[in-house]
């Protein structure tokens, strides 16, 4: 092997596989980074066995070649370096790789790219495209939902189901669930639902940061992996295998009580109460007022603690419908505000016992269960 | 110098051998079901009935469909060394029956009011006989069905010292169902039915499948998950081993291993080894898997004349066993698992960490002592190492705070004020966990009920050996609730005697407390701290482990030598 590309790239594409890389394993080589030359590009590769990262920067190659080496030591090495043109040599049935950049020169030891996991590659199905900017505020908006607990496999993936022209992702955890749609471009010719690990998205997010144009979806035909195609690099996930709750039936169709508030002011009051919450289990409640003599509606959000004293925040609220009261643990409702990024916010509840949806006031595609605490009030 | 000896040497008379020697054989209701049940199974029963009342100590009755005893033999089935099931030492070699001392029957009726009643296929009428404590009070003949049906009534009534020795009806209830449901994983294709206290509490389909028999002790979740293991063990050894085994993603927070050595339940350390070393590297620390493992061999290759009650046997080549067993298993998890799982920490971001190996404070040199007054100081912290501990400094030196222990401890008195204040706090569900119970677990639950609810376990039973959980404490929210209602069900189980909200108020602080081996954000460490500072104990968690070492200024000034 023997190229040259420039440090900012390599830099950047070490980054970008860098997520992938094990670091707990009892497959060592599992921490190496696999590079190799393709169709004058330099192709960089990490894989945890859970997902691969592959990516492609420009190069100049004048020898193929391909080899491993560990991934920590070449990305501290790299990103110490100058922002300069960087030779890499590979002398012939070796695994060390010579290093050069403007005055510095290096050799690291590698291990033959041979005994590297081979990284999945997807070649039969139907690629989906999926905008990357609203697929990256879906995945936001619903994989923190998923179980982090692992006892449950299931439920630690967000279910993507592709029909018609839209995909739908929702992931539960017992506590909660957020189920978002996103408009396809294209209508999907069959209907597919599989189960990505919520981590696997969430690094997904990050290669998704700042890119606009499409990222083409496929899963395999065994339904075992997926794998995702951006502009200059791509993922493939292992799916969680089983089947997902149906969950239709936990969205309430109706209810008693609907508030509408501003989101950021509700989710200061709620962080502000939350300090006072944070003894304990963190409970915060909720009161709605609806319009009357005294003046508009109300929504009230409190908590109060043994020793601190309590917090009491007040928003004005669109009240339609009852009064009504419910206890949320001040995480879920932190953190399900805080995902949104509508202006208004509408709260809908029953009883203090039964769930509270929270939706994004204006658009329709999003909606969030939270099953409230169990408090006297 | 002599010793004090109070009495000649006699031969004692042979209901007092009996009672001692049933000291061995009947420790408990539970092991009269045991012997029961093997002289049923002995019998060639299809179809097995159970019941038992008080706990076992008003009464146990144990029905079959089996062979039953010849009418003059019945009265010599309660001698003593009687059997019918091998004549000489030698036959041991060759003996494929559970039962082979003939102490059994003797040693139940020296103990309680025994009838059986038994009638054989050639037989019209069936044989009975009434023996108390050990005297035949009554017998004659009656009409019965075919096979054999023993009554064991007012259990160690005349023995107020064993009877003190039992736990309460409930327990003693456990222990039954957990014998009656291994043996229906030994003997799949036999029918079990079991009643406690008059209400059907467990049945065996009989249908041969070890998958269904595991179904109706696990539930079906993690019985159809269970991966099969079959082994016939090479060149020409005449070994075979199968069962069932769980999925590395299905491991329990226990231990739950069941070893048949032809068909016998056993205890066995090489055999648990063999299990846990098939699953190396597959399982996160902590968590257990869950495995029925049948061994069959020829009598010859084992002695199962080891242990009084014949829980546990010796292999004459115990190496060859092990590497069997070890292989066996550890076949089907490759195959089923190419890729070994790996789960990065979830949640938690990565925060810098010290991977220092951590020395235990050697004598003499850094005898961290532990920190005097009460309440704590002000901390500030300052890192974590090996992410376990977190490093604080306070106003007299540093300390080092266990992460896992503070945890608990703090979590332990947020549960003790909300009892104080008789206020749980309690997590709905978003859909109700339908919970399949082992009969143990069912007759723990039963058991502490109230207790559970009482802090925040919302339950409802939902048909036979099911219960819908609802809610649960507050502070397990974000766990796995059927798994942690198990976890806690097992540390109630191990709790028993102690006070059960203690218990309960320890199990629930442990539980869902951050792990060693959990990175910690500056921000995380500092409110874990805050807590601490805040907390009455701070210095121990709730089972009275330390929470920190304190090594104070002066301490570290004479170590460095600048003193
Ligand atoms: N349910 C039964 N059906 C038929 N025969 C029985 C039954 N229970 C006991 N017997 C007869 O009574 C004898 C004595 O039983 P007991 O349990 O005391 O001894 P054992 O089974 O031979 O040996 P062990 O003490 O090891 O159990 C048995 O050998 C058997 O012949
Ligand atoms: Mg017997």
């Amino acid at each position: 092997m023997k190229l040259s590309c420039l440090q900012e790239n390599l830099s950047r594409g070490l980054g970008i596989v860098g997520r992938a890389v094990a670091t707990r394993t009892t497959l060592p080589i599992t921490n190496n980074v696999l590079l190799a030359t393709d169709g004058g590009r330099l192709k960089l590769s990490a894989t945890n066995l859970e997902i691969a990262i592959t990516c492609w920067i420009g190069a100049k190659v004048e020898e193929e070649g391909t080899t491993t080496v560990p991934a920590r030591l070449l990305t501290d090495l790299v990103s110490s370096l100058p922002n300069e043109r960087m030779d890499l040599s590979q002398p012939l049935r070796s695994h060390t790789i010579h290093l050069a950049c403007g005055r510095n020169e290096a050799k690291i030891t590698g291990q033959a790219a041979a005994d590297f996991p081979p990284i999945p590659t997807i070649g039969e199905g139907v690629a989906i495209p999926v905008g990357g900017d609203a697929l990256h505020t879906a995945i936001d908006q619903v994989a923190f939902a998923a179980a982090t607990d692992e006892s449950r496999p299931v439920l630690t993936g967000v279910q993507a189901s592709f029909e018609g022209s839209t995909v739908t992702l929702a992931a539960a955890d017992g506590f909660r669930l957020s189920v978002h749609k996103l408009a396809l471009d294209q209508p999907v010719a069959e209907k597919v639902a599989v189960i990505i690990p919520a981590r696997s998205l969430q690094e997904l997010n990050r290669l998704l940061d700042g890119q606009e144009e499409p990222v083409q979806v496929t899963v395999n035909a065994a339904r075992s992996q997926a794998l995702f195609k951006l502009k200059n690099a791509e993922m493939v996930s292992q799916l969680v295998q089983g089947t997902f709750p149906n969950y239709g039936q936990l969205i309430p169709q109706s209810s008693q009580s609907r508030a509408v508030v501003n989101r950021a002011e509700f989710l200061r009051a709620t962080k502000a109460a939350a300090i006072f919450a944070r003894d304990g289990s963190g409970i915060i409640r909720l009161q709605v007022t609806p319009a009357g003599e005294l003046g508009p509606g109300k929504l009230a959000v409190s908590a109060r603690a043994e020793e601190l004293g309590e917090n009491l925040g007040e928003l004005d609220a669109a009240v339609t419908g009852e009064a009504g009261k419910i206890a949320f643990n001040a995480k879920y409702l932190t953190e399900v505000l805080s995902v949104l990024d509508s202006e208004q916010v509408a709260l809908e509840t029953t009883s203090p016992t039964s769930p509270g949806v929270i939706r994004p006031v204006g658009v329709d595609n999003f909606v969030h269960v939270v099953m409230p605490m169990f408090v006297q009030w | 110098m002599g010793y004090n000896r109070p009495m000649p040497i006699r031969i004692l008379a042979p209901l007092e051998a009996a009672r001692i020697a049933a000291g061995e054989v009947v420790e408990r209701p539970a092991s009269v079901v045991k012997e029961l049940l093997e002289n049923a199974l002995d019998a060639g029963a299809r179809h097995i009935g159970v019941e038992s009342q008080g706990g076992g100590s008003a009464l146990i009755l144990v029905a079959d469909d089996g062979g039953g005893i010849a009418p003059d033999e019945v009265e010599l089935a309660f001698a003593r060394h009687a059997t019918s099931k091998i004549a000489s030492l030698s036959d041991l070699e060759s003996a494929t029956t559970l039962g082979f001392r003939g102490e059994a029957l003797p040693s139940i009726a020296a103990v309680a009011e025994v009838e059986l009643l038994t009638r054989t296929p050639g037989q019209e009428a069936g044989a009975f006989v009434r023996v108390h404590y050990g005297q035949v009070v009554e017998r004659g003949r009656r009409a019965c069905p075919p096979g054999t049906r023993v009554t064991v009534g007012r259990l160690f009534a005349r023995l107020p010292a064993r009877r003190k020795f039992l736990k309460t009806p409930g327990t003693e209830n456990s222990h039954i169902s957990q014998v009656v449901s291994r043996y229906s994983l030994a003997f799949p294709d036999v029918k079990f039915s079991l009643s406690l206290e008059g209400r059907r509490a467990f049945e065996s389909p009989g249908s041969g499948s070890l998958r269904e028999a595991a179904l109706k002790v696990y539930g079906y979740e993690t019985a159809q998950a269970l991966l099969e293991v079959k082994a016939e063990a090479a060149e020409g050894q005449p070994l075979k081993i199968w069962g069932l085994v769980s999925p590395p993603s299905r491991a329990r927070p226990r231990r739950e291993a069941h070893f048949f050595v032809n068909r016998r339940w056993v205890q066995s350390r090489l055999l648990a080894r063999a299990v846990e070393e098939a699953y190396l590297g597959l399982l996160v620390s902590g968590q257990y898997p869950l495995s029925i493992l049948h061994l069959e061999l020829p009598p010859a290759e084992v002695d199962v004349n080891i242990h009084p009650a014949k829980r546990e046997v010796r292999f004459l080549q115990e190496q060859a066993v092990f590497a069997a067993a070890q292989r066996a298993v550890r076949a089907v998890l490759m195959q089923m698992s190419p890729l070994p799982q790996v789960r990065p920490l979830p949640r938690l971001e990565q925060a810098p960490t010290l991977a220092l190996p951590l020395e235990p404070a050697r004598p003499g040199s850094l005898a961290a002592s532990p920190p005097p007054a009460r309440r704590l100081p002000i901390l500030r912290v300052l890192g974590q190492l090996a992410s376990a501990y977190i490093i604080a400094e306070g106003p007299d030196g540093m300390y080092l705070i266990d992460q896992h222990a503070a945890h608990e401890r703090v979590r332990y008195e947020d549960i003790k004020a909300q009892r104080r204040d008789g206020k749980p706090e309690v997590q709905g569900l978003l859909a109700p966990v339908t919970m399949e119970l082992t009969p143990s677990e069912a007759a723990l639950l039963g058991e502490h009920e109230t207790t559970l609810a009482e802090h925040g376990f919302e339950l409802e039973p939902f048909g036979p050996g099911s219960h819908l959980l609802r809610a649960l404490p507050a502070l397990l929210a974000g766990q796995d609730p059927a798994q942690a209602l198990r976890a806690v069900l097992a540390d109630l189980a191990e709790g028993k005697g102690k006070d059960i909200g203690e218990t309960l108020a320890v199990s629930l602080a442990c539980h869902g407390a951050v792990a060693a081996g959990q990175a910690l954000t500056l921000e995380e460490m500092r409110e874990l701290v805050r807590r601490l500072e805040e907390a009455e104990e701070p210095r121990h968690c709730p089972h009275g482990r330390p929470t920190m070492v304190h090594l104070s200024a002066a301490q570290l000034e004479r170590e460095f030598g600048r003193r």
